[in-house]
């Protein structure tokens, strides 16, 4: 009998069906993978469990009875606790505030500071945590913040921990610290849900795999009985295959955006970089090696960045956005929900933003030639959307980033600077800018395009900048590419022979 | 249904005009009728009551049965005291897009109308200046105006400056301007103007009808449409409103614009100060006492929201009459007046209420056109 079950879980959200009668069996005391590309449904699918979201059909069951966790709080009180990806804290508060937050011990009224303490630190050698319960949650490193989560699951009892994309922005100490604890957990019966798209560390943490594409499921299979090549063509569906960007056999323009000694304290320090005309060049690194920091620098959002940078060969005094732009850059900022568009607005407004300059006369927006500017590139970027006039909140993450792309080409830069260009985009709109980013490189645009997705960049560019702890590690040419060589630099170890 | 009635159906304010019509319909057929004496018109514009003889033979007013809230005085009032309100919420529409808030106007209200009650005084029949009225309308218009636009100006700089939410900026603002009103006035009423000042405010189409502070509203409402719905300054408040940081990141120059906003909320305080002191015939550091609240609840229930990003200059202006209306309504019911900001508080809450529930059908039409 399996001790937990979905059944026909549907799920919708305003412009994409996440999850399409998703069914599925999990032992107790096992590790199972929910796998999938970005979009694929797995984080809902565990956020559904929680009672972070309510589905809209199908059952859970838990040892055969029938569970419906409309809130995190019911979902705990099941036994069902899940370690997020985002603070999940008050950061102003501390650790043993935090952990006890539902039942402060009193003491006449007052708060008890000692037992607060003692419970905490009970919580936490329960999980092998060494932190400090006195410290603020908010000085925390997000690996220490996601044991402390851990321990606040353990310590209610939970049977079930979900944990979604928990290595995501961890550090590889961190990481051989939270498998020990994961293994540990799942010997003392525990069942743990666990999230990712990390095919490597899966391999080396689960029994079980389970592959969601598009909202489907689309295999479940014992570790032991499946091969990383096979979820991966579970994963996107088809073989994967060598696609050559045309612009790679274009002779490349001239330099359009140069930068030397590019600094920023505490973030950066003496970057160099070029890029040419009809040039891709890529920008990797893990989380916090500077790659965000430097494309912001670049487009005047850090006023403490110095350094010489050129654009078409006229120096760029940092810190002004108005300069930038000016000079003609443009930045499609990695959280497109934050930073990269208004989402109450509709998608001709957001077509329309940054390019508003150059459709206003006597100060009224040419409403014509604002339609006709927006409406071609949302033709050109095949956005899905009812019309133009639809409220942007309402698309799909792939269609939202291809309006955060046309916001820029309607302001018709010379340089792109692209931060992740396709995080939560689903694998068709994937494809989709990947050849849009070619043609716009064809045209003879420069692109700076920053990803945590190491294909993407191998795919895409024509040379990769690496990153690490905000210096430049290296540089590699087309021909050396190779996910392999990227790490290397990207943890700083000798280039292997 | 047809498509062009659709169109209507789905235009924003077309529930508030709803609202606006079951609202007259029901203070109509409540109101219940006053018996009004009969006023002629000679040909001079003196009006002489008319009178006619009873039964008895003797001879009396002429009076006439009315609906006490369907009859042209009571409608021409309404129309006056709505467009002080509208003209400021057009202006607090601004503000209130923008994700911001503004607590002075009601103050700015007072600290103009003083300003200018004070130099219109100088040039007025009893003032030193007596001899140039004209001169002295022209410099009472701009000090009413211009300090009016000043205040704007210096919440707005602070707020820009200083990185403060706008509410504490504005909530210190509140309090400073109507001191330096009371301090300016030493508390004394300020009036005695020139009179063809009062008399160009004052003037009245027919029963009554104040033409100048209802035409002045109507051009307030049509610039405020057009800046908000025609002009690249207007998209960027929604932008800045609906989301800062996005905004920043397309170029926009949020700080500019945000300074922006509060001037002109202050301009548009500054130019319904000038009208009731024309109206009036004189100000107080006392006047526009809590009109903050009435010109909030007017942009709030005319559809603004306080999360920013939303809300248009025909609507809070409907929002304006809406909650005239209401004020008028407790008159003529014969509600005491006590109550009457109970129900206005009221009123504001279940507008907001309504517009969540709003919101909340939209995100599920979103999810099922999915």
């Amino acid at each position: 009998m399996p001790f937990l079950e979905f059944r026909q879980i549907t799920k919708r959200f305003p412009g994409v069906l996440a999850l399409d009668g998703v069914s599925l069996t999990v032992e107790r005391g096992t590790c199972h993978a929910l796998i999938g590309e970005n979009g694929a449904g797995k984080s809902t699918l565990g956020k559904i469990l929680a009672g972070v979201y309510t589905a809209d059909s199908g059952q859970i069951f838990i040892g055969n009875h029938p569970v419906a966790p409309t809130t995190p709080l019911a979902a705990r009180e099941l036994g069902i606790a899940m370690v997020h990806q985002e603070l999940a804290f008050c950061p102003n508060l501390s650790v043993a505030e935090n952990l006890c937050l539902g039942d402060l011990p009193r003491r006449r009224g007052f708060i008890d500071r000692s037992a607060l303490r003692a419970r905490a630190r009970a919580l936490l050698a329960a999980v092998g945590a060494d932190i400090d319960p006195d410290l603020p949650i908010g000085t925390l490193s997000t690996g220490r913040e996601q044991l402390v989560q851990i321990a606040a699951a353990v310590g209610t009892g939970a049977q079930i921990i979900v944990m979604d994309e928990p290595t995501s922005s961890l550090s590889a100490a961190e990481t051989t610290d939270l498998f020990r604890l994961v293994r540990e957990l799942k010997a003392r019966g525990l069942t743990l849900i666990y999230v990712s798209h990390r095919l490597e560390e899966l391999f080396a943490l689960c029994d079980q795999i389970t592959v969601l594409r598009d909202g489907r499921h689309i295999a479940t299979e014992a570790i032991a009985s499946t091969t990383p090549a096979r979820v991966v063509t579970q994963m996107i569906g088809r073989e994967l295959r060598a696609h050559t960007p045309a612009h790679l056999t274009r002779e490349l323009g001239p330099v359009r955006l140069s930068a030397t000694a590019l600094t920023s304290p505490g973030h950066f320090t003496n970057i160099p970089l070029s890029v040419r005309a009809g040039e891709i060049v890529g920008l990797a690194g893990i989380v916090g090696a500077g790659r965000s920091e430097v494309v912001q620098a670049l487009f005047g959002l850090d006023p403490a960045a110095t350094g010489e940078v050129r654009v078409n060969d006229r120096p760029l005094a940092l810190g002004s956005i108005d300069q930038a732009l000016a000079a003609g850059l443009g930045l499609v900022p990695e959280d497109r929900k934050r930073q990269g568009l208004v989402l109450g607005l509709n998608c001709r407004e957001n077509t329309a933003l940054a390019a508003l300059p150059l459709l206003t006369r006597f100060g009224f927006v040419r409403r014509a030639a604002e339609a006709t500017l927006t409406a071609r590139y949302a033709t050109r970027l095949r956005v899905k959307t009812p019309s133009m006039e639809a409220i942007t909140a309402g698309l799909s993450g792939g269609n939202q980033q291809k309006i955060a792309l046309a916001k820029w080409l309607a302001r018709d830069c010379d340089v792109l600077l692209i931060d992740e260009p396709t995080r939560g985009v689903d694998v068709g709109a994937k494809a989709e800018i990947y050849q849009l980013l070619d043609e716009l490189a064809c045209e003879g645009k420069a692109l700076l395009v920053v990803s945590s997705e190491l294909p993407e960049l191998i795919g895409l560019c024509r040379r990769i900048l690496v990153m690490r702890q905000g210096a430049l590690a290296g540089e590699l040419p087309h021909a050396a590419f190779s996910e392999a060589a990227l790490m290397q630099l990207m943890a700083g170890l000798p280039a292997a022979a | 249904m047809p498509a062009r009635l659709r169109a209507l159906f789905r235009f924003q304010e077309s529930g508030l005009l709803l609202v606006i019509l079951a609202l007259g319909a029901l203070l109509t057929a409540f109101a219940g009728t006053v018996r009004t004496p009969v006023f002629e018109r000679a040909a001079d514009g003196t009006r002489t009551r008319v009178y006619t003889t009873d039964a008895a033979g003797e001879r009396v007013p002429l009076t006439i049965e009315k609906n006490k809230f369907l009859n042209a005085q009571n409608l021409a009032q309404l129309a006056k005291d709505t467009s002080f309100i509208a003209i400021m919420a057009v202006g607090m529409a601004l503000v209130i897009i923008s994700g911001g808030i503004d607590l002075t106007v009601g103050s700015i209200y007072a600290l103009a109308s003083v300003a200018g009650a004070l130099v219109l005084r100088h040039f007025g029949a009893e003032g030193p200046a007596a001899t140039s009225p004209l001169l002295g309308i022209f410099l009472g218009t701009g000090t009413c105006l211009g300090v009016a636009t000043l205040c704007g100006l210096a919440s707005g700089s602070l707020i820009v400056a200083l990185r403060v939410h706008p509410f504490i900026i504005t909530l210190g603002g509140m309090a400073i301007y109507r001191g330096i009103a009371f301090v300016i006035t030493e508390g004394q009423s300020i009036g005695s103007f020139p009179a063809a000042f009062r008399e160009f405010v004052r003037f009245e189409g027919g029963d009554g009808l104040g033409v100048v502070p209802l035409a002045t509203m109507i051009v307030v409402l049509f610039v405020g449409w057009i800046f908000l719905s025609r002009l690249a300054a207007g998209r960027r408040i929604y932008a800045i409103g609906g989301n800062e940081l996005a905004a920043r990141f397309s170029g926009i120059r949020v700080e500019r614009v945000k300074l922006g906003v509060y001037v002109i909320c202050g301009l548009c305080a500054g130019i319904a100060a000038l009208l009731s002191i024309g109206y009036y015939g004189a100000a107080t550091s006392g006047d526009g006492q809590g009109y903050e609240l009435n010109v909030i609840a007017a942009a709030v229930v005319g559809g603004a929201s306080l999360n920013g990003g939303r809300g248009s200059a025909l609507g809070v202006v409907l929002g304006a009459l809406i909650i005239q209306m209401i004020s008028s309504g407790i008159v003529i019911l014969g509600i005491n007046q006590n109550y009457s900001q109970i129900i206005i508080g009221s009123v504001v809450i279940f507008a907001v209420v309504l517009d969540n529930l709003n919101s909340w059908l939209a995100k599920r039409r979103l999810t099922a056109a999915a």
